[in-house]
């Protein structure tokens, strides 16, 4: 039981367990749910979540938050869907969309970590911008419309029955997580975001990481945007509103630390496609897609909460099993003097 | 050490009326009423200023709760989600036939209550802040959808609340909501200042340890902030559900930025311990002005958010700048009284 107890506490695990038991759950109530065209419908819908949470990822590891990408997925799409329609070639479309994405990621990394403002209240700030953009560019101009086959391409093409977006996303995917854990880049993501002040004596350039997380996060975002416009085939006022939610729900769910330093791509990649499933497969048994937001803030609460138990017992069991010359946890120290 | 304070320099000056707290919004404040009159002269009639302080009741009322949250040292994403709550329990329980006051008490109670359950989250829970009252701003806003069904509350105005929204105004321009606002502020100054709750807050949120350890519970504190907080959200939805005269699902999206953004620019401190009431009037003024200006100027309302978010960038940038210049001014006297020392 200890065992178990103890491999549970171990990132990722717990969440990758409840992924299997609910997709188990589904395929019996729903014969569909496996169905290949409701597999391939699931993996699009979650690719722009799945990507802006593997962006969010790289901020948190370092120990910011960047509450902007849902502002930057909607803007994005916008403006590369305004592009279109001026009859840009889909090459300079897609880069304009990752641009404007990586823009607003220069924006919040040149105010954090240059002038070292609050980050939390910087991509407040920027993700407002965003949305307030977006709504300005599509009351002016009407984002629809557009006969592109090679743009829609990005979103609705397959290659051997796997649709395009989820090929890019995996290579993308893939290629993050072996940044992250290979390259001497992603130890400092890591080491900047578990303690700043220790990295910063032995020489990792904390500041300048912490403003390059925020370029990647915003250009990845950028690129979400864009699958999302040609999904679409339409962008309008508020799209992306609500997605740092669930890009916040996905990361925390897969383990990841909101103090930073603990984490990773493939830990958020499965708790995007948790709650991607969940709301299809509720969708499925007939539940109102209006309960969605309100099980992603539920799963939100509930993995932190089932985190802080899992450190809880591990720690516990730790010190009770190690030699009793082990520094004393706070409560023990009240029982000395109780005593 | 006091020469050395007679010889700090106007731009030395000028950083340090920035870096105290609000110093940046009072500044711009004064700037524009000196700036807008001179393109725009309806800027200053006393029919613009009615105008402006009964709409920037709803967003003074929230950056207050906020303000006393920031304080202890935590941060309420909810307050949009509570105050639509509020509202739809007021409207709901008007139109099922219930008396007007007991609609009123159970709104504040309903905000009340889940300003508790952000509190309960996140001390009992250990739940960071901004990530419980995010999910129970989701999950506040998912309830409004199911609620609603996609068709709002009408039909709830009876004569009372009509004047509990304002329709009536004092000397011309004074609605019932300003008073309201207004006692509002004066009581939650007094509390942060005079009390030991007020105190209590003020520990908890620079030094939560020490708070600890000198004896305060620090649960009991910030589960009280919540509660205000969330108390006065859900007075702002039951006098903004009296204003619109519907409530719909989208109701109160947004307004946490705005709330955020008024107690910010106010003085108050992402890292708690510092905030005062003062700070988030000049704050819900300065926004509320710069709306004002905006739909004078005759720019289209969809650049509003634009303008909301720019404005919060600037000032939080302003504030850093300033406290660095006034840091920097500081260290430059210190070395300077040395060298008469010596």
């Amino acid at each position: 039981m200890a065992r178990i107890l103890r491999s549970l506490s171990v990132d990722g695990v717990t969440v990758t367990i409840a992924f299997v038991i609910m997709v188990a759950y589904f395929a019996i109530a729903s014969p569909f749910f496996l169905s290949g065209e409701n597999i391939r419908n699931l993996l699009v819908e979650a690719t722009p979540i799945a990507l802006i949470a593997a962006g969010l990822t790289y901020v948190l590891l370092a120990g910011g938050i960047d509450l902007s990408v849902g502002g930057v997925l909607g803007l994005s799409a916008g403006v590369a869907y305004w592009g279109l329609l001026q009859g840009l070639p889909v090459g300079v479309v897609v880069l304009l969309g990752i641009t404007v994405g990586a823009v607003v990621g220069v924006v919040n990394g040149l105010v954090i970590s240059g002038l070292g403002v609050n980050d939390f209240i910087v991509t407040l700030a920027t993700m407002s911008m965003s949305f307030g953009l977006l709504a300005v560019l599509a009351s002016s101009v009407t984002l629809a419309g557009a006969a592109s086959e090679e743009f829609s391409e990005i979103a609705r093409g397959a290659i051997f029955a796997v649709p395009t977006p989820v090929i890019i996303a995996v290579v993308l995917l893939a290629l993050l997580e072996v940044i992250l854990i290979k390259t001497p880049f992603g130890r400092r993501v890591y080491a900047g975001g578990m303690n700043p002040r220790a990295a910063e004596l032995a020489g990792v350039p904390v500041r300048r990481v912490r403003f390059e997380v925020y370029v990647i996060s915003g250009a990845v975002a950028g690129l979400a945007g864009v699958i999302q416009a040609s999904r679409l085939n339409s962008v309008q006022d508020g799209l992306g509103s609500g997605y740092e939610l669930t890009a916040i729900a996905a990361a925390v769910l897969g383990g990841v630390s909101l103090t930073g330093g603990r984490g990773s791509v493939w830990r958020t990649v499965v708790g995007a496609l948790f709650l991607v499933s969940l709301s299809r497969g509720l969708q499925l048994l007939g539940v109102d897609p209006l309960w969605f937001t309100i099980v992603t803030g539920l799963s939100i609460i509930a993995a932190i909460a089932f985190d802080r138990i899992m450190q809880r017992v591990a720690a516990s069991r730790a010190t009770s099993r190690e030699t009793p010359a082990a520094p004393m946890p706070p409560a023990s120290v009240s029982e000395m003097t109780r005593v | 050490m006091n020469q050395s304070a007679r010889q700090v320099s106007l731009p030395d000056r000028l950083s340090a009326l920035i870096a105290k707290p609000s110093g940046g919004a009072v500044v711009l404040l004064i700037a524009i009423c000196v700036v807008m009159p001179l393109t725009q002269p309806s800027f200053l009639t006393p029919d613009n200023w009615g105008n402006i302080i009964n709409q920037m009741v709803y967003v003074l009322l929230l950056a207050i709760g906020m303000t006393v949250v920031l304080i202890s040292g935590g941060i309420d994403l909810s307050v949009g989600s509570i105050l639509a709550i509020s509202a739809a329990v007021m409207a709901d329980t008007i139109n099922q036939g219930r008396p007007f006051i007991v609609a009123l008490l159970l709104a504040l109670l309903a905000g009340a209550v889940f300003g508790a359950v952000n509190g309960l989250l996140i001390t009992k829970l250990g739940l960071p802040d901004f990530v419980a009252t995010l999910a129970t701003l989701g999950i506040g806003q998912g309830i409004m959808f199911l609620w609603t069904k996609g068709f709002p509350f009408i039909g709830y105005m009876l004569e009372d609340y009509y004047v509990l929204a304002g329709r009536d105004r004092l000397f011309g321009f004074i609605g019932a909501p300003v008073l309201i606002a207004a006692a509002v502020a004066l009581v939650i100054a007094a509390v942060l200042r005079a009390t030991r709750l007020g105190r209590h807050t003020y520990a908890v949120g620079s030094n939560r340890d020490a708070a600890r350890l000198s004896g305060i519970s620090v649960s009991r504190v910030k589960i009280t902030a919540y509660v205000i907080s969330g108390l006065l959200a859900g007075l702002t939805g039951v006098l903004l559900a009296g204003r619109t005269t519907t409530v719909s699902a989208t109701m109160g999206i947004g307004y946490e930025i705005q709330a955020i953004a008024a107690a910010v620019i106010g003085g108050a401190l992402l890292s708690g311990g510092r905030g005062r009431v003062s700070g988030a009037i000049a704050g819900a003024l300065l926004l509320t002005v710069t709306y004002n200006v905006i739909n004078i100027a005759g720019v289209s309302a969809t650049w509003q958010q634009v303008f909301l978010g720019a404005i919060l960038l600037l000032a939080v940038i302003v504030d850093r700048l300033g406290t660095l210049a006034y840091q920097r001014s500081l260290s430059r006297a210190r070395v300077r009284s040395t060298a008469t020392l010596a």
